[in-house]
């Protein structure tokens, strides 16, 4: 039986003008979903090349200057503004701490219209409190991005439930089916025939129209093989989840109306429902604090200790005594106190900005807890992780930022309390941040997709066993 | 070919079908009469499995229909009142479809025999069958039955909305399903083509066989006669 389903039911496709129009739908929308998130990608890499660009301006300028004071020439620059001063370098000449698009960034979206790609901290600035969102258009926000990612988790589906809702209904209603019940072979496997083989020419479709769009688009399949595998995997595992439901709907709904009806409204609850219900109440459950009042805290917590700038610095070089051995001349400027103090500002602010983190990770682990529910977070959820644009890694970035900026600050330190100058040679040792991307297990994800799907399919046959044909035929 | 012994069907209260006996054997036509809700399509349902008895067996080949229905529909044939094939593929292809999942793995030339043994014009076998009439999509459940050569034919209205040459053909037709030995049961309105084409007639109503008959027994005036006295039509002048 399997053959001649196989040979007949690709006949029929082809002959289909639905299912050919079904079929250039889906190559127009993954190569216009794709050529949209590239465009995202080419600007978010040109802005950061042109924040790359005005660094080595600056830098190119910074050392004509230190050049020219080393040389003992007169510079125009202000006396606050001059490299030689390391607290001038470590505020006016920041390093560019990018986050370069992962070579999949095109297919998802993910948090990148949210947060920034790069940020300049600098040796005095409140890295702790550093803001990585941007100013997002709140109707594209609404609306998501149009992106590989989206047409895959929203639209793939619904391209699915018409091909797939009237497999049995549609016999029933035309009276074919009454003359496939005659021959000897079971209907349940005949539908799940049917709708294995609409399955794999949906997968042949939707590999060779990704492939056409990579290829279109200059993705180097080869040198990213494993992430091309990877998201042809977990795509082929949610389409397959999505013909396990049709399978189902085919054979405990009844007719083709009452089909395409029970398959949207499960498309409107795992697309639409699941993940918003959850989002609402990992909000409401676990509410992030208001960054106005953090921000307010901040600031009182900045004039009160600016009030025993003096009594800081004292104690602070007690705790350092090499920075006052160190220095014979024992001068003591604006920057000397204010480094001072900001140990004690994150000291004291610390609460605050963890009561943050921690909210957030609690929103997080809820939906972790719970993403299962809805195939369709946790699809999304891996186009974001194999884009790099998921919020754990915007979160890995914000780490390695605050550690850059550690490091930027804890570079300059010694150079202002031992009093030296920030020289030409010093340029070399300035700490360069390089961005590492986090790594991914795929593997659990797509098998539990793949044994969710096996589990319904099961369903649905142990079911079929049981309504056996007179009830498919009712 | 076919043993039906006291088939009843209920749904709820309604009895669609009481207690049927009747032995169709290879060669023999048997024409089931009678109005509509008489159990006609009921029997023909039972027999192939579509629907469960409430008492009594039937079998095909002397193989229980209700336990082993998958093993019963190797060896029968079905053609429906409308005979609904698949539209966009041609003649050929739904016999190559209909004969290969029912297990017969047929050449084009043995395919091409089958259609032009159930008389389909050689011109319309490369066509789609959403252009064919009723009449030719018969010929073509004919050619599927024989192409899967088939034991027992049931047959439920198959006349019904076809011109009258196109009746003769199919009554044409089933003489010769008849002398390759095969047991038909038909379900019909038809007086007429019935008298035609069977060997045997039996009148329904309400479930029950109430008279049947050698046809060779039997005129078409006595028959009709006898049906719609059967029918308690007793108001309508003969």
């Amino acid at each position: 039986m399997l053959s001649y389903n196989f040979k007949y039911e690709l006949k029929l496709l082809l002959r289909s003008r639905w299912i050919q129009l079904l079929s250039l739908i889906v190559l127009l929308l993954f190569g216009f979903s794709a050529f949209n998130g590239k465009q995202k990608v080419e600007k978010r890499k040109n802005i950061i090349v042109k924040a790359q660009e005005e660094l080595q301006e600056s830098d190119a300028e910074m050392l004509k200057l230190l050049d020219s004071v080393q040389r003992g020439m007169e510079v125009s620059a202000s006396r606050w503004t001059l490299p030689t001063s390391p607290m001038a370098v470590g505020n006016y000449h920041p390093r560019v701490a990018s986050m370069e698009p992962q070579p999949m960034a095109f297919v998802s979206t993910g948090q990148a219209d949210l947060f920034t790609h790069f940020v300049k901290p600098t040796a005095t600035g409140d890295d702790f409190a550093l803001n990585f969102t941007e100013m997002t258009s709140p109707v594209q926000l609404l609306f998501g991005s149009f992106d590989l990612a989206f047409v895959i988790v929203y639209l793939l589906p619904l391209l699915i439930i018409a091909f797939s809702y009237n497999v049995l209904s549609a016999e029933k209603e035309s009276g074919a089916l009454r003359l496939l019940a005659a021959q000897p072979i079971s209907i349940p496997s005949w539908v799940m025939q049917k709708l294995g083989l609409r399955f794999f020419w949906m997968s042949v479709l939707a590999i060779a129209a990704l492939i056409l769009v990579f290829l279109i688009i200059s993705i180097d399949i080869l040198a990213q093989m494993n992430l091309v595998i990877g998201l042809l995997i977990l795509v082929l595992g949610y389409m397959l989840f999505w013909f396990t439901l049709a399978f189902l709907v085919n054979l405990w709904v009844g007719s083709s109306a009452k089909n395409a009806v029970a398959m949207l409204g499960l498309w409107v609850l795992f697309v639409l429902l699941v993940p918003s219900v959850l989002n609402q109440l990992g909000n409401t459950l676990y509410p992030m604090p208001s960054r106005t009042l953090m921000v307010n805290e901040m600031r009182e917590v900045k004039a009160e200790i600016t009030k025993k700038q003096d009594e800081i610095l004292d104690n602070y070089l007690r705790d350092h005594p090499e920075y006052a051995i160190n220095d014979t001349s024992q001068k003591r400027s604006f920057w000397h106190r204010y480094m001072a103090s900001q140990q004690l500002v994150k000291e004291e602010l610390e609460p605050v900005v963890s009561s943050f983190e921690n909210q957030l990770q609690k929103q997080q682990d809820w939906m972790n807890k719970f993403k299962w529910i809805s195939p369709a977070i946790t699809v999304q959820e891996s186009f974001n992780h194999l884009a790099g644009t998921s919020s754990e890694d915007y979160e890995n970035y914000r780490k390695q930022v605050m550690a850059f900026a550690k490091n930027w600050r804890e570079y300059f330190v010694p150079l202002l309390y031992n009093n030296k100058e920030f020289t030409q040679k010093s340029y070399a040792t300035l700490p360069k941040f390089q961005y590492s991307s986090a790594s991914y297990q795929l593997v659990p994800v797509a098998l539990t997709l793949y044994l969710i799907s096996i589990a319904l399919f099961g369903l649905g046959i142990f079911s079929s066993k049981r309504q056996k044909t007179k009830g498919i035929l009712n | 070919m076919i043993h039906i012994n006291n088939l009843t069907k209920k749904y709820g209260e309604h009895v669609a079908l009481n207690q049927l006996t009747l032995q169709i054997k290879e060669g023999e036509i048997y024409c089931l009469l009678g109005a509509n809700g008489a159990g006609k399509t009921t029997t023909i349902n039972l027999l192939l499995g579509f629907t469960t008895p409430t008492s009594g067996n039937a079998s095909i080949n002397q193989i229980d229909v209700q336990e082993n229905p998958k093993a019963t529909k190797r060896f029968l044939a079905y053609i429906p009142e409308n005979l609904m094939l698949y539209p966009s593929l041609t003649a050929l292809e739904n016999l190559d479809y209909f004969s290969g999942i029912a297990g017969k793995k047929l050449s084009t030339k043995e395919l091409k025999d089958f259609l032009e043994e159930a008389g389909l014009q050689t011109e319309a076998f490369d066509k789609r069958i959403a252009t064919f009439s009723k009449g030719m999509r018969q010929k073509v459940g004919v050619a599927i039955a024989l192409a899967k050569d088939a034991k027992v034919l049931l047959l439920d209205e198959p006349t019904s909305g076809l011109d009258p040459k196109a009746s003769n053909e199919f009554g044409l037709l089933l003489h010769k399903l008849k002398s390759k030995g095969i047991a038909t049961l038909m379900a019909t309105h038809d007086l007429f083509r019935a008298k035609e084409v069977a060997t045997h007639i039996g009148i329904m109503k309400d479930g029950k066989l109430r008279q049947q008959f050698v046809s060779d027994d039997i005129s078409l005036a006595e028959l009709e006669k006898v049906y719609l006295n059967t029918m308690d039509y007793k108001e309508i002048l003969l």
